[in-house]
């Protein structure tokens, strides 16, 4: 979501002073943020959390139906992976791990609909991003209770249930993370970050995200993640880790092309969208790079068309006209969600209980 | 030099006019509209273009590849507002161009030309920036009230005089002999030809519905021929204005429809239309809605349509209402065409788009439909001037739009293909920011 400073191109024609920079990539950031209290607002998304993370000052535009409808399928299909990893073998503890979180809410909405889910939750991002994270969270009550009740240790009533540090960027608690990091120093031999416990099924989120750092940088991250959690070949419990990716696809065209050009002249170029620019070859990466137990990619049209039910379906359409409508298939066809699991087999032989089972049932797109 | 004219060069660099201008230009505009009857009458040669949305500087594009007005007669076919961030002056110039020229332009409602959908998609916004009140906004709301639903296009010749190519070795380019009559012909980016196509070519034309273009008597200006039934006609005033003309016979073979959207189950033919009360703000559903909100799609009889108001509209739709109403091609846009227009139902539809890269994003490119006059074919510009020749676009347009499927009938048509306006004269504020990608 944030699209970190240090990723804007540093050439960037007529190029601007850092700082500059910095303000244009902070207006990124609440650009996607505005994009999603506007999602709540038009009755897309259900997320109380969404606007208190806006600062006060930040505008807060209505945006154009498409976009609305792209940010609610973002989140929606996401939601979707997520659901299907926390919901089978329910009463194992589970971990999720957001990559770039940036201002994403996931935690507060998943702890609020269930707040006895057994659930370690870590968000990664640069510091410039995690401090006004953690400011909005010392803002706002709803938030740092939220925190605080959810990592409440079973028979302690009182005592510090969080500890952050505004000026590092960085909170710990029980059950949630915010670690201030440059996800480029992330390779394999990289030590697991505190908190972290490799030995829990993991979920990995990024959500336009790795598609900022170069194509080896974030190959780099796939191998730190399948080689800290490694699986054995075959484990008594529950286990695995996956991870589901959105973002751009499709440089080739010429919305691609349009699309490449335009953000490179706001300063973001979209460095691995050459090496994973369709459907298959994100399968590929996730096949190649470690997660080789099952992968699928949908692009957001599709998703929109299939993974979203009918009576659902009916409800958005009923929100707002959508006169955007080639507009918004071409814009959906630009985007994916691709995921990948590596999960040891059971003694028992049965798939039905396996981590990542219900994944392999999500309908894909044929390419 | 009028006031009028000064505004219009004013407008023509791009600058908005004055508050008290806006209003007395939507006065006058609204005086001549409301005289136009629902379904404009149009003589040819008519140059039919598609949605604009506020992407002035391809307005000024497509002037420079179609011609200035008054030179060229115009039909827009609505949506000049909304999207783009010019929607103020490049409808204010159409207004004005209209006023000057009442005769020569013709401008048709849009679903974006409303009070509800500008208010969400950019329009209002723009003119408080630009106003600081909503006035300007009120002003021409009030005249979107007053633009005709459609029009009909009469005198068409059936083929289009052959352009000849600057470039006679291309292996592209079809040239025909003279005595083959040209049905269709696409010039692409830069001018240059990518196909003609001869009626005599495909065989398969019922020449019955049309009119050998050689026979002078029957041009628009004389009504010779039988009076065909639900044909409406004109005593060919040369103008674009028909309401004090009388229905008269012709006998060109048929009338082109043009209309922003496009069909309506409440509607079976143009005279009922005629019969809507159009003073009004778009309603959300009903005959005028639809005109306006409908797309063609390829299913059997009517759908439901996905935008929330209208209907699809199957290739039997389109048939049997142009047969009933003795049309030869419903001309339209309200769709994003990548490659600027699209026939379909055996070239009994066309979706004209004149907004190139889209949003500034999309990437397509734009067009704009020329129907020649009946058997003289007057207006036969060069393509434009010389810019880089995209060969590979100008193939990959040839072997989409021409390729053998295309059954003919229609009038004769050129379709001229423009890309957006240079980059750094498109003025694209650079403080606004752009929330059109998900990042």
């Amino acid at each position: 979501m944030a699209v970190p400073t240090r990723f804007a191109m540093p050439t960037a024609p007529g190029s601007a002073s850092s700082a500059d920079k910095d303000r244009t990539v902070q207006q990124t950031d609440i650009d996607a943020l505005v994009s999603r209290c506007s999602a709540v607002k038009t009755g897309y998304l259900s997320d109380p959390y969404a606007e208190l993370f806006l600062e006060p000052s930040a505008p807060r535009d209505r945006r154009y139906p498409l976009i609305n409808r792209g940010t609610y399928i973002r989140t929606t299909a996401i939601d979707q992976i997520v659901a299907g990893f926390l919901s089978q073998s329910s009463k194992t503890r589970k971990q999720i791990i957001s990559l770039g979180a940036g201002s994403d809410t996931r935690f507060f909405r998943l702890v609020a609909a269930d707040p006895s889910i057994d659930l370690l939750y870590h968000e990664f991002d640069f510091p410039q991003v995690t401090i006004r994270k953690i400011e909005a969270i010392q803002r706002h009550k709803e938030l740092s209770t939220a925190i605080s009740e959810f990592s409440k240790l079973p028979g302690v009533d009182d005592g510090p249930s969080f500890q952050a540090d505004v000026g590092a960027g960085s909170l710990q608690s029980q059950n949630y993370y915010i670690h201030p990091l440059d996800l480029r120093t992330l390779k394999p031999g990289t030590p697991l970050p505190i908190g972290i416990d490799p030995s829990l099924p993991t979920l990995f989120i990024s959500e336009c995200c790795l598609i900022y750092l170069t194509p080896n940088e974030a190959d780099d991250i796939f191998k730190w993640i399948t080689t800290s959690f490694r699986q054995p070949s075959q484990s008594a419990t529950a286990n695995g880790v996956g991870i589901v990716l959105y973002e751009p696809i499709g440089g080739d065209d010429s919305f691609g092309k349009v699309m490449i050009r335009n953000l490179s002249q706001r300063g973001i170029v979209l460095r691995t969208l050459q090496r994973y620019s369709t459907l298959d070859r994100q399968k590929e990466r996730m096949r190649i790079l470690g997660f080789n137990t099952g992968m699928g990619a949908c692009d957001v049209n599709f998703i929109h068309d299939r993974w979203i039910e009918q009576r659902e379906k009916e409800r958005i359409d009923g929100l707002e006209l959508l006169d955007e409508r080639e507009e918004w298939v071409l814009l959906a066809k630009h985007y994916c969600v691709a995921w990948g699991w590596v999960e040891s087999s059971l003694p028992s032989g049965d798939t039905n209980d396996l981590t990542f089972h219900n994944w392999s049932q999500l309908p894909v797109q044929q390419t | 030099m009028s006031d009028l004219d000064k505004a219009i060069e004013q407008l023509r660099q791009c600058r908005p006019i004055p508050e008290l201008q806006v209003r007395e230009i939507c006065f006058k505009a609204r005086e001549i509209l409301i005289e136009e009857a629902n379904v404009q009458i149009v003589d040819a040669p008519v140059t039919i273009c598609g949605d604009i949305h506020g992407q002035f500087h391809d307005l000024m594009e497509l002037f420079r590849v179609g011609g200035d007005c008054p030179d060229t007669n115009y039909l827009f076919m609505g949506d000049f507002v909304d999207r783009g961030f010019y929607s103020l002056e490049s409808f204010l110039l159409l207004l004005c161009l209209k006023v000057r020229y009442p005769d020569r332009i013709t401008l048709i409602r849009g679903n974006h030309e409303s009070r509800q959908i500008t208010t969400v998609y950019g329009f209002y916004d723009e003119c408080i920036r630009k106003y600081g009140s909503a006035n300007v906004w009120r002003y021409c709301c009030d005249v979107f009230d007053y633009l005709a639903l459609g029009a009909l296009v009469i005198g068409a010749g059936s083929s289009v005089q052959p352009t000849r190519s600057t470039d006679g070795e291309d292996a592209e380019t079809k040239i025909r002999e003279a005595e083959d009559e040209v049905e269709i012909e696409v010039i692409g980016l830069g001018g240059v030809i990518t196909r003609q196509m001869s009626r005599r070519d495909a065989g398969m034309i019922n020449s019955a519905n049309l009119t050998p273009s050689a026979l002078p008597h029957l041009s628009s200006s004389g009504p010779a021929g039988a009076l065909l039934t639900g044909v409406p006609g004109t005593g060919a005033s040369g103008n674009s204005r028909g309401t004090s003309t009388p229905n008269a016979p012709t006998n060109t073979g048929g009338a082109v429809l043009c209309v922003h959207g496009g069909l309506s189950p409440l509607i079976d033919s143009v005279d009922k239309i005629r019969l809507l009360d159009r003073k009004q703000e778009v309603p959300h559903d009903g005959a005028m809605c639809d005109l306006l909100w409908s797309d063609p799609e390829e299913i059997d009889g009517w759908g439901l349509s996905p935008r929330g108001a209208g209907f699809l509209f199957g290739a039997d739709i389109v048939k049997q209402f142009n047969h009933l109403n003795n049309l030869t091609l419903i001309a339209r846009a309200h769709q994003l065409v990548m490659e600027g227009f699209k026939e379909m139902f055996d070239s009994s539809i066309v979706t004209v788009w004149s907004a190139p890269n889209y949003c500034y994003r999309c990437g397509n490119v734009a067009a704009i439909l020329e129907l020649g006059e009946d058997n003289s074919n007057a207006v036969l510009r060069s393509g434009g001037e010389e810019m880089l020749f995209n060969r590979e676009n100008t193939r990959r347009l040839a072997s989409t739009y021409m390729g053998g499927s295309m059954k003919r009938g229609g009038p004769g048509r050129r379709y001229r293909v423009f890309e957006a306006a240079a980059q750094d004269s498109r003025g694209m504020p650079s403080k606004k920011p752009m929330p059109y990608y998900f990042l």
